[in-house]
C-alpha cells in the first residue's frame, strides 16, 4: 500500500515538474481501489470480531465475517495486514494492539502490515483514544481475535492433512503435523482456514508461550518517519483542496462584532474570507475567520492582513492572576463537603503535631508539535474527513450535527496525529474545515498556527489544594482535611458547573493512605475558559499535592519520605483498597531499591520520591537534582511500574520517558496565562518546554507481574513533579508548592 | 528565465509568492511533506532541511533567496534509510509520534558533518533547537553517538543534493 501511493506521489511530482502549477495530489481515490482489490483480489482469511460500544472484553461478541475492515486480514502470500482501531499518536498503541493479535495468531511479525482502521464504532468498538484505556480495554479481545485465526488455521491444516486439530499446532506463521513434522504455511492454508467454523471460545496461549507480548518489539512505523513518509494529518493532499488559516475569538462565549477582508483579499493566491460561527456544543468551534487559500502561507498571511474586532462577552475579564488568588482563598476557608469519613475535628483536636500547606498549579496547554489539522471535503450531503484525531466517533457526532447528514455518511480517515496529549480529543478543527468546505464548496485542509494552537486550547484546569493533617505523638498520620478549587472538565458540557463536583474530587476518597478521618471539601472555580483533558488530567496537581505533603509530613514526624509513604499505606485496612495498596507500595520499595534513595549525597544534591496510582497503574518514581545556583539540574530519574503484564517493554519505557519530559516542561516552564479573557502565551519563545540540555537519564523498572495489563500513557506524570520538588527541597531546603517552580523559570 | 531551486537533487522553478518561506515552497508547492511546520517562527525546529549542507529553518527563510541554491530534505538524506543517523534511529527505535524527527535527523546531520565525535554538551547545544514534545531527548543523544561512530565509514556523497 506504501509502494502504490509512493509510486502515486512520484507520478505526481513528475507531472508538476512538468506543468509548474500548484497541483495537489490525490491519495483518496488509491486507497480505496487498493483496499477493494485486497478486499475482492488477494484476501485469503479475514477475521473480524465484533465489539459493542463499550468494548467490554467479557461482552464483546465472536463472529467471523468476510469484511474488508475486520481486524485481521491474512493473504494468499502470507502476508497479513491488521488493523488498529484505536488512534495512534504517538503512544505506540498502533504497534502494542496488533502485536497482541500476531502473538496469539503465531503470526511472523516480519509478515504483518498494520494499518489504521478508519473510524467506524460499529466494527471496532470504541475508537476514543483517551484515559489510558486503550490497552486495558482492548487486551482481551485482541488476544481471541488473534486465537481464532490461529484456531481456524489449525483447523484448516488438520483438514488437509486429514487428521485431528490436537495432532496439529501452529508455530510462526506454519501449522505443523505432530506426528510427521510436516508443515504448511498460513499463506497456503488461508484459503481453507476461511470455510472453518468459528470457534466460539478459543483457547488463548499461556504467558510461557508468549513470543511478543512482554518483550521489546519496536515500532511498526520508524522506517516510515526516518524517511519522512509517515502521513500525518496535516500532510494530506487531495484532489481540488484548498488551504485554509483561521484566527478564533480570543475568549470563550465571544462573538465577532465586525471584519474588514479588503486587505486580506489582496494577498496573492486569497481566495475567500469565510466567517466561522461559534458551535455551541463542547467540542466545536469558538467562533472565527477563516482564510481561503491555494497554499498556508497566502491563507496565513491573509489572516494577518483581516482587520477583526471582536465583543468579548460575559469573560472578557477573566485574569489568571486575581483567579488563583480568589482558588487560594476559597481553599484556605471551609467550602462544600464532598465526602466524610470518621472526625476530623477531634483528631486535629487531639494532635500531637499538626501540618499543612498549600499548592497551587496554572493552566497548561498541550502543545502538541503537530498543531491542529485536519483535511474536511463537504459535498452533496456526503462529507469525508482527514483528521489527526483522537476520537473518530466525536467528529462524525459534531459533523452529522453540524452539517445535518446522517452520521453514516461522514467518513473519517483516521490520521497518526503528530503529538496530541489529550487536546485532539476534541474536534473543533475539523468542524471548523467542514464549515469552510460547505462555504466555498472545495475539499479544505485547515492548518492552525501555533499562535492559534496556544490561544484556542481546552485548558487543563488550574488548581488551588489545602491539606491539613494531624499527627500523633509517634508520627502516624490521624486526620486529613483536603480543600481543592478547580475549574472542572464538567464546565465544559455543563456551564453552570461553579464547583468541582463529586466525580472530580473522587481522588481524595480513593487514594490508598490509610486515614481514619478524612474529609474532602470542594471550594468554589467556575470555569472562564475552555477546561479540557490533558495528559494524566487532574492526577498531575493530585499527585504533586500528596507527593510534596508526605514529604512534609515525613520531615515532621522525623523519618523519611519512604517510611512516612509506607506507614500510610500500611494502615490502611480497607479490603477494598488491599490491591491498590500492596501494588503502591511493590513501585514504592523498587523504586527505593534502584535508585539510590536514602544513600549519602554530596552538598546541594538530594532524591526526591513520590508514588502515584492513576488510570488503573502504579508508578513510582525517584528524581535525583544537582543545584547550580538558583537553577537546578535533573541528573537521573528512576521510574519503578507496575501496570499488570507489560505488553510491550520498548513502548511502556518510552512512554515513561515521556513522562519525564513533559513532567519537566510543567515543572519548570510550563503556564498559561490569561488577561482580559484572551491568553497572553502565543508560540515557544512565551509558554517554552523543555529542550534536550534539560533531559536526564530515565532508568524505567517494571514490576514482573501477570495482572491485567493497563495503561501507560499518562500514569507516568504524575509522580515526577512532587518527586523533584522533594529533590529540590533535600538539596536546598527551599520548598516549592507551586507549579511551574517559578524563581526558576528563564 | 525566472529563478529556479535545487531540492533533493532536482530543479525546480521558484514561482510561488514573494517572501513565501521554503516550508510551504517545499509542503504545498512540491508536496514534500517530511519537512514539517511547527512553530512558525524559527522556535521549534521541526521544519529543518539543509541549504548548502547547513541545517537552516526553512520555515523562515524566503525561498527567493535560495536561488540556485542545493535543498536537502528529509526524502533527500538518503535514496534508501542508509544515513548513519536513520540507521541509528531505527536501531535505538527513536521515534514516539515522529512528526518532529525529520528535523532532529536533519539537524544531526548537520552537526556530524562538521563535529564526527561531538561531546555530550556539544550534542545538547547543537540540538537545543529541535523541541520533542514527546520526549525522545534520550534516545536522540543515543542514536546520534551510535551514528557518530559508524560515520566514519559512511559514504557522504550519498546525500541527494
Amino acid at each position: 500500500m506504501r509502494a502504490d501511493i509512493e509510486s502515486l506521489l512520484v507520478a505526481q511530482r513528475e507531472k508538476q515538474e512538468q506543468s509548474f502549477t500548484v497541483k495537489p495530489l490525490s491519495l483518496t481515490l488509491n486507497r480505496r481501489q487498493f483496499l477493494k482489490a485486497t478486499a475482492v483480489g488477494s484476501c485469503g482469511l479475514v477475521v473480524g470480531i465484533s465489539l459493542n460500544a463499550s468494548a467490554n472484553a467479557s461482552s464483546a461478541k465472536q463472529a467471523a465475517e468476510f469484511n474488508p475492515n475486520a481486524f485481521i486480514h491474512l493473504q494468499k502470500d502470507g502476508s497479513v495486514l491488521i488493523y488498529c482501531g484505536r488512534c495512534e499518536m504517538g503512544q505506540g498503541i498502533s504497534t502494542a494492539l496488533p502485536s497482541v493479535v500476531a502473538d496469539e495468531m503465531e503470526a511472523d511479525w516480519s509478515r504483518v502490515t498494520v494499518e489504521q482502521a478508519e473510524g467506524d464504532q460499529d466494527k471496532y468498538g470504541s475508537q476514543a483514544t483517551g484515559g489510558s484505556a486503550s490497552i486495558r480495554t482492548m487486551y482481551e479481545p485482541m488476544r481471541k481475535a488473534g486465537a481464532v485465526a490461529r484456531e481456524m488455521l489449525v483447523a484448516a491444516a488438520a483438514k488437509v492433512w486429514a487428521t485431528s486439530p490436537d495432532n496439529c499446532y501452529a508455530e510462526n506463521h506454519f501449522v505443523i503435523n505432530k506426528t510427521n513434522q510436516q508443515k504448511l504455511s498460513y499463506g497456503e492454508l488461508a484459503s481453507v482456514a476461511a470455510t472453518m467454523p468459528t470457534p466460539e471460545n478459543p483457547t488463548l496461549k499461556a504467558k510461557s508461550d508468549f513470543r511478543y507480548i512482554g518483550s521489546h518489539l519496536p515500532r511498526h512505523d520508524v522506517s516510515l518517519v526516518i524517511q519522512g513518509k509517515r502521513q500525518y494529518g496535516v500532510d494530506t493532499k487531495v484532489d481540488g483542496m484548498q488551504y485554509a488559516a483561521i484566527v478564533h475569538c480570543p475568549v470563550m462565549g465571544g462573538t465577532l462584532k465586525s471584519v474588514d477582508k479588503t486587505e486580506a483579499m489582496k494577498v496573492q493566491g486569497v481566495t475567500a474570507v469565510v466567517e466561522i460561527a461559534p458551535m455551541k456544543v463542547p467540542f466545536g468551534s469558538l467562533g472565527g475567520v477563516a482564510v481561503v487559500a491555494n497554499n498556508s502561507w497566502s491563507a496565513q498571511q491573509g489572516v494577518e492582513k483581516l482587520k477583526v474586532e471582536w465583543d468579548r462577552g460575559e469573560h472578557g475579564s477573566y485574569n489568571t492572576s486575581d483567579y488563583m488568588k480568589m482558588l487560594v482563598e476559597n481553599v484556605e476557608k471551609p467550602a462544600n463537603k464532598i465526602t466524610e469519613r470518621g472526625d476530623v475535628e477531634s483528631a486535629f483536636a487531639n494532635a500531637a503535631h499538626k501540618v499543612s500547606a498549600t499548592y497551587t498549579e496554572g493552566h497548561l496547554v498541550h502543545a502538541p508539535m503537530e498543531p491542529n489539522a485536519s483535511v474536511v471535503s463537504v459535498q452533496d450531503g456526503a462529507c469525508e474527513v482527514w483528521a489527526s484525531t483522537q476520537s473518530p466517533d466525536d467528529i462524525q457526532s459534531v459533523l452529522s450535527q453540524f452539517l445535518g447528514i446522517d452520521k453514516k455518511a461522514i467518513k473519517v480517515n483516521v490520521m497518526i496525529s503528530g503529538g496530541a496529549f489529550g487536546r485532539k480529543f476534541k474536534c473543533d478543527y475539523v468542524q471548523e474545515a467542514a464549515a469552510i468546505s460547505k462555504a466555498v464548496g472545495t475539499p479544505i485542509q485547515l492548518t492552525w498556527t501555533r499562535e492559534e494552537d496556544t490561544r484556542t486550547g481546552f485548558y487543563h484546569s488550574n488548581s488551588a489544594q489545602h491539606i491539613e493533617a494531624s499527627l500523633d505523638k509517634d508520627g502516624n498520620v490521624t486526620g486529613w482535611l483536603h480543600r481543592a478549587a478547580f475549574p472542572s472538565i464538567n464546565t465544559l458540557f455543563d456551564p453552570s458547573v461553579q464547583f468541582a463536583p463529586a466525580n472530580a474530587m473522587s481522588e481524595v476518597e480513593n487514594h490508598p493512605y490509610g486515614i481514619a478521618n478524612l474529609r474532602s471539601e470542594s471550594g468554589l472555580a467556575p470555569a472562564h475558559t475552555r477546561i479540557g483533558w490533558y495528559r494524566a488530567v487532574y492526577a498531575i496537581f493530585w499527585g504533586f499535592a500528596y507527593g510534596v505533603f508526605t514529604d512534609e509530613l515525613a520531615e515532621k514526624a522525623g523519618v523519611d519520605t519512604a517510611t512516612m509513604l509506607r506507614r500510610l499505606y500500611d494502615s490502611n485496612s480497607n479490603p477494598k483498597q488491599a490491591e491498590q495498596v500492596r501494588r503502591s507500595r511493590g513501585v514504592l520499595d523498587l523504586v527505593v531499591a534502584q535508585s539510590g534513595y536514602g544513600k549519602a549525597l554530596p552538598e546541594g544534591e538530594g532524591i526526591g520520591i513520590a508514588v502515584h496510582h492513576s488510570f488503573l497503574s502504579y508508578v513510582a518514581m525517584a528524581v535525583h537534582v544537582r543545584m547550580k545556583g538558583d537553577d537546578f539540574e535533573v541528573l537521573r530519574v528512576d521510574s519503578a511500574v507496575d501496570c499488570g503484564q507489560v505488553l510491550n517493554k520498548d513502548g511502556a519505557t518510552a512512554q515513561q520517558e515521556g513522562a519525564v519530559a513533559m513532567g519537566i516542561s510543567l515543572a519548570k516552564y510550563c503556564e498559561v496565562s490569561f488577561e482580559n479573557g484572551a491568553v497572553v502565551n502565543s508560540n515557544f519563545h512565551d509558554y517554552p518546554v523543555m529542550r534536550i540540555n534539560d533531559m536526564p537519564d530515565v532508568h524505567v523498572h517494571f514490576v514482573d507481574s501477570d495482572a491485567k495489563p493497563t495503561g501507560l500513557g499518562e500514569p507516568g506524570m504524575a509522580p515526577f513533579a512532587p518527586a523533584l520538588s522533594n529533590a529540590i527541597y533535600q538539596a536546598s531546603g527551599t520548598r516549592y508548592r507551586s507549579l511551574p517552580i517559578q524563581p526558576m523559570r528563564t | 528565465m525566472s529563478k529556479t531551486i535545487f531540492v533533493n537533487g532536482k530543479e525546480y522553478p521558484i514561482d510561488v509568492p514573494e517572501n513565501m518561506p521554503l516550508l510551504w515552497f517545499l509542503r504545498d508547492r512540491l508536496a514534500f511533506t517530511g519537512t514539517k511546520f511547527g512553530c512558525g517562527k524559527g522556535l521549534c525546529g521541526a521544519c529543518t532541511v539543509h541549504v548548502d549542507g547547513q541545517a537552516t529553518r526553512a520555515c523562515v527563510m524566503p525561498v527567493t533567496a535560495l536561488a540556485g541554491r542545493k535543498v536537502t530534505t528529509i526524502e533527500g538524506l538518503s535514496e534508501d534509510a542508509s544515513h548513519p543517523l536513520q540507521k541509528a534511529w531505527l536501531e535505538v527505535g527513536v521515534p514516539q509520534c515522529g512528526y518532529c524527527q525529520a528535523g532532529q535527523i536533519m539537524n544531526a546531520a548537520s552537526l556530524l558533518s562538521k563535529n564526527v565525535s561531538p561531546t555530550e554538551k556539544e550534542i545538547d547545544d547543537a540540538m537545543q533547537g529541535n523541541i520533542c514534545r514527546c520526549g525522545t531527548y534520550q534516545r536522540i543523544k543515543k542514536a546520534i553517538n551510535i551514528a557518530a561512530t559508524e560515520l566514519a565509514n559512511y559514504d557522504l556523497a550519498k546525500e541527494v543534493s
